[in-house]
């Protein structure tokens, strides 16, 4: 049945929405915050055992032994597990790119810190890490490589030996006349970046709980996992099963934000339930394992790129080379963030030409994985410095240089030179909106105060674009096939009116719930407190992909409003039969279906329910009597890549402009944030407080990426920074009380108008505090390219300004 | 993360606590004051004692005391009571503004002084306090009790001059003499980290010159450290801008070779201990009289 999903929050079958477009409480947080939500380290199972994995202290070594002897004898020991297990039991990971994925565990070598040796199953978590003290390995240490640019030298050691080079892509795409503006350019500003590795830390790390069945050999994983249906795949993959005989159960989980990885220790513990003849098996991965082996790490980024700018000061051409470090294997995904990029290459700007010169380069670090963002927001940082270069190269000002370079609102939809489309926007205005929040003039005017003084205090202006709605067309290059993901949500009425969701996907933190139980009340006239939102695990669940890839929000709006019209129809038709009318004359709204031109003629949803469900003997013939309806919905009009990536793929572009002021202490390099001022346009705000929250979260990440988060190796590629002694978040006390302002375009494309929003301000955030630095360097003549600007770089780049 | 297997051990007395500690190898106690430190370094399996000796049921370990000549701190006296004393804020803010840099309120409400102290980790903020103020610490042992002076009592990284078998019971800290005005300045990456550099200073004003001040160190050594070249340029120099350039440099030359790590090289570390020691002791003389 072809269904009409509303575009714009008027076609809601209710006068005047009540919930939707609302920043409305969620239902979630009652659970949440009384402690009764369950997690999955909340989970006890009978029988159950629990997890301890060995990790490779070497960064590159051969195993010449392993004696688990001992440690099998230890009272309370189940099981133990080590790569000749997994060699006989398991296929290496489902990878991109291919051929670079590897065992759960190390088989023969070890390619980084942290990479699984063996693991143990025991009746506590205690014991289970004594026994695995027991385990004996000897390690021929090989050497290893920690640097992208030596591991492409021919003399190099191998990550992958089979692979004959470290070199997991090397490709050129070519957009347009790139040459030719180059050539034509009146100015060309080119600079080397470096990004650093950072990446996802949500509050709860990985766990799960593996359950192999020895009679019908099927898995029912229970875990706090980011995308249940993708992740049953990966296992029947690893395990050659057929994927309905994996079933994942996802538990709700402290964030993600790409970061929930966890094949590894999936796969280790269905192996071992398996060993254990199929007891359960918990493995709760710990702060330490999640920073040194988890999916914490991504975005290790070395930069060439340059922009042509004509004699107007209009940008026509861009050139990136990126070497991107994805680490030890391809098996996490990190290949595909290099890809994203393609889906707002050119960020908000009318820039005609592009080239992007793309190496993948194996080393011996941890595998990176996906950030929210995945990849985008380094590619924008690099943008952004080279805007602000060429406005001052031209002594204009960096928020007007980059309004004559916006692309016009009459220009929508707009096909960006590497092929996607964007939908819709309206950047001028965004710009103004920032410009009038931050009081931009006279931050201008106190700058000068401030830099006659002698302080280094500078402003930054940044403007970025958020694919919304991913697609795997866009992570095609890199070998992510196909092209639509589709959500589905399956929607009842039972006898009573009350109105039940099913979905796929769990609890994460992003109010998806709250979202489901406003657009069903809207729809059917109840308050989102009467709604149940339930969620199925993969073996019931209509196809799902769940969060991730700034998605869900409109996904899920498609998937139940599409429901909802189906039940509208039946309904309809019982209706028009019970009021012997033309199903033409029947109309829903506020809860009540009426009949066109007879006043009073009305049923309740709850009334047609009840009728549909009790009263048989008054349902015409034909008609479907449950009120119950399945839809499954994707975004029309994508398609496949071209010869040269290209593809319509994110159906959504939201946008913003970002204005922030800092103040650099000269003397210690510190970083203090004055000012921080955004406005953004993410089209119809469906629940205003969410998008709030998810910005708010954003730019606190953006922050830790500028100026705090990094994962450090040594040459030898031993990390460095192992704990949060180490590795920094920002706090509460780090991020600054962030002014905001919305600009609302709806989306002509989407359910309801609305755009991706999910990963948000860290597209923005660091470029703009990147600018803002730079602009407060000016006065001594440096700029600083690396991310994080951690106060002993902008100490030694100032003594050497100063020397 | 889970320790490997040990003996608990909670006496309800200080006699308790030492026969224990005789009736064990001293090499394989652990000492429990508020766990800030020592438990992770349990759970990481970085410390493997066979007993674990936890002081929090000692009774009269804890508690501060007012004497003429100056505070008698309880060695399991938590930081939190230290933050939420007015004496302590108004009568001793050096010590103060020392306590709430230390980490979060969470770890304030369960680290101990004492702790802290014997932990002697060398970016954290008490060790410096206790040479600022020439603390004294009272040690107890089955041979009765000792004191041992600030300046005796830190050794090195983490080390202290504390024997095995000692107990760590009180801290006496003096006042400073009236007048002394004092600063203190830390550089953390962020709110709460361990320092990189921090320095204290104090001095006095007498007829328009500086008297008795003194500049103490933590982070830029292997143990919280005074600066004695540092304090000779400004003892009896007018308390000026150009007096604590000479000092600050002072303070360079002396800091020889301090920790270099993932935040902080050596060289910026030494940078940050000029540029420390200069923004404290100008706050020490604006405070002074």
């Amino acid at each position: 049945m072809a269904v009409r999903i509303p575009n714009t929050l008027n076609e809601l079958p209710a006068s005047q929405p009540r919930f939707v477009g609302r920043g409305i409480r969620r239902v979630e947080d009652a659970s949440l915050l009384t402690g009764r939500t369950p997690f999955i380290d909340d989970v006890v199972l009978p029988q159950m055992l629990h997890c301890a994995i060995l990790k490779s202290p070497f960064a590159h070594a051969r195993i010449s032994s392993i004696d688990t002897k001992e440690a099998e004898a230890l009272p309370g020991v189940v099981a133990v597990l080590t790569g000749e297990d997994v060699l006989r039991w398991s296929y290496p990971a489902q990878s991109a790119p291919e051929g670079w994925g590897s065992h759960c565990m190390a088989t023969d070598v070890t390619r980084f810190v942290g990479e699984p040796v063996a693991a143990v199953a025991a009746t506590s978590r205690y014991v289970a890490e004594d026994a695995i003290e027991l385990i004996f390995v000897d390690y021929e240490p090989l050497e290893a490589v920690a640097d992208p640019f030596e591991a492409m030298n021919s003399d190099s050691p191998l990550v992958m030996e089979d692979q004959g080079s470290n070199v997991m892509m090397d490709r050129v795409f070519n957009w347009g006349e790139v040459d030719q503006v180059f050539s034509d350019a009146e100015h060309v500003v080119r600079e080397k970046f470096r990004w650093h590795r950072m990446g996802a830390n949500p509050t709860e790390t990985f766990g799960c709980i593996a359950e192999w069945s020895p009679l019908d050999l099927s898995i029912t994983l229970r875990g706090s996992i980011q995308s249940p249906s993708m992740f049953a795949l990966g296992r029947a993959s690893t395990f050659g099963l057929p994927p309905n005989k994996v079933n994942v159960i996802s538990h709700p989980h402290g964030g993600s934000f790409g970061g929930k990885g966890g094949s590894r220790g999936s796969d280790i513990t269905c192996m071992l339930s398996r060993k254990a003849d199929g007891r359960p098996v918990k493995w709760i991965e710990d702060r330490i394992e999640y920073l040194t082996s988890g999916g914490s790490q991504a975005w290790d980024r070395h930069y060439e790129a340059a922009i042509a700018v004509d004699a107007d000061g209009i940008v026509q051409g861009l050139d990136v080379q990126l070497v991107d470090d994805i680490g030890a294997t391809g098996d996490m995904y990190g290949a595909i963030c290099a890809a994203k990029p393609l889906a707002a290459f050119t960020g908000p700007y009318t820039i005609q030409a592009a080239r992007y010169d793309l190496k993948l380069v194996a080393t011996n670090k941890l595998p990176s994985g996906p950030y929210r963002g995945m990849g985008p927001p380094p590619h924008f940082f690099v943008l952004e410095q080279l805007m602000d270069r060429a406005a001052r190269l031209r002594g204009e000002d960096p928020s007007e240089f980059r309004r004559k370079n916006f692309i016009r609102s009459d220009q929508f939809p707009y096909t960006i030179p590497s092929g996607n489309e964007y939908d819709s926007g309206n950047y001028g205005e965004v710009l103004d909106r920032v410009l009038e929040l931050s009081d931009y003039t006279e931050m201008r005017a106190n700058q000068v105060k401030a830099r006659e003084e002698g302080r280094l205090v500078g402003v930054g202006v940044a403007s970025a674009i958020e694919p919304g709605v991913f697609d795997w067309n866009a992570y095609a290059i890199v070998g992510m096939q196909g092209t639509g993901v589709p959500e589905g949500a399956t929607v009842g009425i039972d006898v009573m009116g009350g109105v039940t969701v099913r979905v796929g996907f769990a609890l994460e933190g992003q109010g998806q719930y709250t979202l489901v139980s406003q657009l069903v009340s809207d729809f059917f006239g109840v308050v989102p407190e009467a709604v149940q939102v339930v969620q199925l695990d993969t073996q019931s669940a209509p196809p799902s992909f769940g969060p991730g890839g700034s998605r869900l929000g409109v996904s899920i709006t498609g998937a139940v409003l599409g429901a909802c019209e189906k039940i509208k129809e039946k309904m309809i038709r019982v209706v028009a039969s019970l009021m012997q009318c033309e199903p033409e004359q029947v109309r829903l709204l506020d809860g009540k279906f009426g009949v066109e031109g007879v006043p009073g003629a009305e049923m309740t949803v709850p009334e047609v329910a009840g009728t549909m469900l009790a009263r048989s003997d008054l349902l015409p013939p034909d008609v479907d009597p449950a009120p119950v309806a399945t839809h499954v919905w994707t975004a029309a009009g994508r398609t496949e890549p071209d010869e040269e990536g290209r593809a319509k793929s994110y159906l959504t572009a939201a946008h913003a402009v970002h204005v922030v002021q800092v103040e650099v202490d000269r003397a210690t390099g510190m970083v203090e944030i004055q000012r921080y001022c955004l406005a953004d346009d993410c089209g119809t705000r469906l629940n205003p407080a969410t998008v709030e929250g998810q910005t708010d979260g954003s730019v606190a990440q953006g922050i830790g990426a500028a100026l705090l988060e990094e994962y450090a190796y040594d040459e030898d590629a031993q990390p460095l920074t192992t704990s949060f002694m180490d590795y920094l978040l920002p706090t509460v006390f780090e991020v600054p009380e962030i002014e905001k302002v919305a600009v609302v375009t709806p989306s002509p494309f989407t359910p309801l108008g609305a755009k991706g929003c999910g990963e948000g301000a860290i597209h923005t955030t660091p470029a703009a505090i990147m600018c803002a630095i730079n602009d407060a360097l000016l006065p001594l003549g440096v700029q600083t390219t690396e991310v994080p600007a951690s106060p002993r770089r902008l100490w030694k780049l100032i003594q050497e300004a100063q020397s | 993360m889970k320790p490997a297997p040990f003996e608990y051990a909670a006496p309800k007395t200080i006699a308790e606590a030492l026969d224990i500690l005789g009736q064990n190898d001293l090499d394989e106690v652990k000492l429990m004051a508020g766990g800030q430190s020592l438990m992770p370094l349990l759970n990481m399996r970085l410390a493997r004692p066979s007993l674990v000796l936890d002081l929090n049921h000692v009774e009269g370990l804890d508690g501060i005391r007012e004497e003429s000549s100056g505070l008698r701190v309880g060695a399991m006296t938590t930081k939190r009571v230290l933050e939420d004393s007015d004496l302590v804020r108004s009568q001793y803010p050096l010590l103060w503004e020392s306590t709430v840099a230390i980490g979060h309120a969470p770890i304030r409400n369960r680290g101990t002084v004492g702790g802290s102290m014997v932990q002697a980790d060398p970016a954290s903020e008490y060790p410096a306090a206790a040479l600022a103020f020439d603390m004294e610490f009272v040690v107890m042992s089955s041979a009765g009790e000792r004191v041992i002076q600030a300046e005796d009592f830190f050794v090195t990284y983490l080390t202290t001059s504390i024997e095995p078998g000692e107990i760590l019971t009180e801290i006496r800290i003096p006042r400073l003499p009236p007048g002394t005005g004092w600063g203190f300045q830390e550089l953390a990456r962020r709110h709460g980290d361990f320092a990189i550099v921090g320095a204290l200073a104090t001095v006095r004003v007498e007829s328009g010159l500086c008297c008795d001040p003194r500049i103490v160190l933590f982070g830029a050594a292997d143990r919280a450290i005074r600066v004695p070249a540092g304090e000779a340029c400004l003892e009896g120099a007018p308390p000026s801008e150009a007096s604590l350039t000479v000092m600050g440099d002072a303070v360079f030359d002396a800091v020889e070779d301090p920790l270099s790590d993932v935040h902080a090289s050596a060289e910026y570390r030494r940078d940050l201990a000029r540029v420390l020691s200069k923004r404290a002791m100008s706050e020490a003389m604006s405070r002074a009289s």
